[in-house]
């Protein structure tokens, strides 16, 4: 057994990523470089208005300000701002009023990724916003979601058809000067999407983004704002793929959720980006803050994710339970293997009345990754009867691996019961052993246990979504045999 | 006698003058290399993530003497401050051992002669990382006083070593006490440690203890933090375990002094070694007590378990930080670590950060943490027995303690742990 689980590893690790190539559009780059000038150049291209580019400028000064932070659990590459573009758009810039006038190979490159637009509209109920790299090119299912008062568009639209909501609630949540990313997500973002669910609304369909990068040394800035009002629901799925790619790319992404009273926010994520060769060499450098509010009494926000890709991930989404009752939620799996890195977890504010989080983290480290769950727990002196509950297991796949965590348990209220705990081990040989007697070989075995393992998680993703997932978590653990 | 305004210019004025002391070449090189490393960043600050919830800067105020009066003393004569336990007494008054105390096959010996022994280069702060600790590399600059406990090769103590220090704290005064215990292939001891201060005065102690234990040896470590309301005490302990070896430490804070903070280090440098680290947090109005563990699994087929209970009064802040290491050598290791606690009020603050650093496969680790309050239906269930209030909740604290302290295994110390916290749980609710 030894032997073959070397072998099965072996082939493991030099696995190439599947979905690396790239599309050739013609694109419009902004030249290479941050300064003042290449924000106006940003807002000016997208004519946004004057509160928006000041909005950008203080947070371009907030940026300059901040050091790279130290503290995470990794070596921070030096990322060298001026080496990027910060702008890129399909030449073809207009908007699209249906799928026929959407560049041909744009829709190939969505195929085979297994989204096609066009069927997907049929099959899955989904309205996709697609991001192809910054600028939506096509938006379906706005009808549909226009009778429901639902706004679904890209953000840069959003700035210009409903700016004031925009301008109320925009960095509310990650304000500009929150952390040197954010700071520079608010300066140089170049779009994302928007949700308004107006009150009551129960919306319809999951809606959907699915990002990509594509062009050379361009990171992406996206930005989303998704505000559930009083009574509404929705859920929304992000997900992502990236041709390949030997330079690192930076992404550094903000997401903002406001949830009112009784109002819910599903956030759902399955990131695949390119993690880098078995080296280490490329792939993504993923930096997001997510965070959301829950303003009003029996409020809800859950996020969920399922993070197999990027040479680092690095976030944090967190849910501040300002209103009395309102509940927090935390699904998560990351996979690292090779030399990925991922610094992940989350942070539950409870300041309300009764309110409640619940934590389930499952790290999987194989080869050479490093997975670090991080996270925070805090009870305020008013949080009454606050109640949280923790779990963060971890997997390990060989003997290079490592697996971390950082909980923070903070309480200030004697009324709080705050839980939380912490497993790590390998897959049992009596498991494998039991499955092999049975007729199942070794790696079908692992591939069992582990989805097993991460049902928990699995299961709180919207159905499209889950099969994805699963699909992507057994490539990912094929012949992870420890 | 220095007494200037500022006690890190004090303190390095100090050391500057005694530099030309008579000690040898190697000790004078490690004190020199801490020094530095305690200057590089001086006492440490909220702004350092060991120190984050943990501020000593108000307690670093006073005007301290850098050496205790030692006068006063001579009336206190043998410690016995705990009932009808049977021990070999050392009294460390001021911190200086004044009379020989023979134990057959252990040798007790002040820390000054025995450092002229060049044996001792391979012991002292061999292990402790002192530019991660700065308090730790301050007393390794400056100690003076303190004892070496060193058992023979296959000896079993008779009774438990009872370390009490005695201080006298007439005045402001800052002391650095430190203890060195050897358990030499095979040997068993057990160490208590316990303090007791005379005067009202400030005294912020900065102790730092290393313990040694060989293989197949094995020792248990008490410290008992019952003091008054005048102590602030910093405690770094250093322990390095051979194979096959056991250590057993159990750190009970009590309500009293204002500050505590327990810096427990251990390093497990051998196969097949079990430890044990017990602790027990009563938190009583102001006091702020800090628990930070570090069990560094470096080889394999090693057992830890550790088990940190508080409960937390009124105006009380505690801190719990355990961390586990597991190196990638340190295969079939089972690392084991839990910390629950009791809120009593809405006025007590706890920051628990249980955490888990893991670089090998075959290895089963966990931790848990836990904060709440009082069980209600434990509380109805007693009540409707016809137990009041006050004694219900009693009982309930001495249950959640007892996990701790039934862990005790001199049943003296035991005794004398569980009276206290029923005294202080009975004041708790005046």
């Amino acid at each position: 057994m030894p032997n073959k689980s070397d072998d099965i590893l072996e082939e493991y690790s030099n696995k190439e990523y599947e979905f690396g190539f790239v599309t050739d559009i013609e694109m419009e780059v902004a030249p290479k470089g941050l300064s003042e000038e290449t924000i106006h150049f940003i807002s000016a291209k997208k004519g946004e208005p004057q509160w928006l580019l000041d909005w950008r400028l203080k947070a371009y000064q907030s940026f300059l300000k901040q050091p790279e932070p130290h503290w995470q659990n990794f070596e921070l590459p030096k990322v060298d701002f001026q080496d990027i573009s910060y702008y890129a758009a399909p030449k073809s810039g207009a908007k699209y009023k249906s799928l026929d006038e959407v560049d041909p190979e744009l829709i190939a490159t969505f195929e085979k990724l297994g989204i096609p637009l066009s069927e997907q509209k049929i099959l899955a109920g989904v309205a996709v916003d697609a991001v192809f790299d910054s600028v939506s090119v096509a938006t379906t299912y706005k009808e549909t979601l226009k009778e429901h008062g639902i706004i679904f568009c890209s953000i840069s639209e959003a700035v210009k058809e409903h700016s004031e909501l925009v301008q109320k609630y925009l960095g509310t949540v990650v304000p500009h000067s929150d952390n040197l990313y954010a700071a520079l997500n608010a300066a140089v973002f170049s779009d994302g999407s928007f949700v308004y669910i107006p009150k009551g609304v129960r919306c319809p369909m999951e809606l959907s983004t699915y990002f990509r990068i594509n062009t050379e040394n361009t990171g992406q800035f996206e930005r989303t704002l998704i505000i559930a009002d009083e009574g509404s629901y929705v859920s929304y799925l992000e997900g992502c793929t990236a041709p390949k790619r030997d330079e690192n790319q930076l992404h550094a992404a903000v997401v903002e959720l406001i949830a009112m009273e009784n109002a819910e926010i599903k956030y759902s994520t399955v990131q695949n980006w390119y993690p880098g060769d078995k080296e280490g060499n490329g792939g993504i450098y993923n930096f997001v803050t997510k965070r959301g509010v829950c303003r009003g009494a029996h409020a809800k926000i859950s996020w969920t994710q399922v993070e197999t890709g990027s040479a680092i991930t690095w976030k944090y989404p967190s849910v501040i339970l300002q209103g009395d009752y309102s509940t927090g939620e935390f699904y998560s799996v990351a996979v690292t293997k090779n030399k990925q890195i991922a610094d992940t977890g989350t942070k539950m504010f409870h300041i309300g009345k009764g309110t409640k989080s619940r934590i389930i983290s499952k790290g999987i480290s194989a080869g050479e990754g490093q997975n670090s769950y991080r996270g925070l727990v805090q009870v305020s002196a008013k949080a009454e009867n606050a109640r949280n509950f923790t779990q963060c297991d971890s997997l390990l796949i060989g003997d290079r691996c490592g697996a971390h965590t950082f909980p923070y348990i903070e309480s200030k209220n004697s009324s709080a019961t705050i839980e939380h705990e912490a497993t790590t081990s390998k897959i049992g040989e009596d498991q494998i052993f039991y499955l092999n007697q049975r007729g199942i070989d070794t790696e079908k075995a692992v591939a069992l246990i582990v989805n097993g393992y991460a049902k928990e998680v699995l299961n709180q993703l919207p159905m499209e979504f889950a099969v994805e997932a699963q699909k992507l978590l057994s490539i990912s653990l094929e012949g992870s045999v420890g | 006698m220095i007494t200037t305004t500022s006690l890190y210019d004090q303190l390095t004025s100090l050391y500057k003058e005694k530099r030309n002391d008579t000690e040898s070449a190697w000790l004078s090189n490690l004190r020199e290399d801490a020094f530095k490393a305690f200057t590089r960043n001086g006492f440490p600050t909220t702004k350092q993530e060991d120190w984050r919830f943990t501020n000593i800067a108000p307690f670093l105020k006073e005007d301290f003497l850098l050496h205790p009066g030692e006068a006063s003393l001579h009336s206190s004569k043998k410690a016995g401050s705990i009932p009808q336990f049977d021990a070999h007494e050392i009294v460390l008054k001021n911190g200086m051992l004044n009379e020989d105390v023979t134990i057959p096959g252990i040798s007790i010996s002040p820390l000054r002669t025995a450092l002229k022994d060049e044996r001792f280069k391979s012991y002292l702060s061999k292990h402790i990382p002192l530019n991660a600790q700065p308090m730790a590399a301050l007393n390794t600059a400056m100690f003076e006083h303190g004892i070496v406990i060193e058992a023979d090769k296959n000896i079993i103590a008779d009774k438990p070593i009872h370390v009490t220090y005695i201080y006298n704290a007439a005045e402001p005064v800052f002391v650095q006490p430190r203890l060195l215990i050897i358990a030499n292939k095979s040997s068993k001891l057990q160490v208590v440690e316990s303090l007791l201060i005379m005067g009202e005065s400030p005294i912020f102690i900065n102790s730092v203890t290393e313990c040694y234990v060989a293989e197949n040896a094995q020792a248990d470590h008490y410290v008992l933090q019952v003091t008054p309301p005048n102590v602030r005490w910093v405690n770094f302990n250093q322990t390095i375990q051979s194979a096959d070896s056991l250590y057993n430490n159990y750190t009970y804070t009590l309500p009293g002094g204002l500050l505590f903070r327990n810096n427990i280090h251990l390093d497990l440098n051998g196969t097949n070694t079990e430890s044990h680290l017990y602790g027990l947090y009563l938190t009583g109005p102001g006091q702020l007590t800090d628990n930070h563990t570090c069990v560094n699994h470096l080889n394999p087929n090693c057992f830890s378990n550790e088990l940190y209970k508080g409960v937390l009064m009124r105006d009380s802040r505690a801190v719990f930080n355990g961390k586990i290491f597991v190196q990638q050598d340190a295969q079939k290791t089972n690392a084991f670590q839990q910390n629950n606690n009791m809120l009593l009020s809405n006025n007590a603050i706890i920051d628990s950060k249980p955490q888990l650093e893991i670089f090998a496969d075959d290895v089963k680790c966990s931790h848990g943490s836990t904060v709440g309050n009082f069980n209600d239906e434990a509380l109805f269930y007693l009540k409707a027995r016809g137990i009041g209030d006050v004694a219900a909740r009693n009982l309930l604290v001495n249950a959640f303690a007892f996990d701790v302290t039934n862990k005790i295994q001199v049943p003296a110390v035991q005794e004398y742990v569980e009276k206290i916290i029923t005294q202080k749980m009975a004041e708790a609710y005046d």
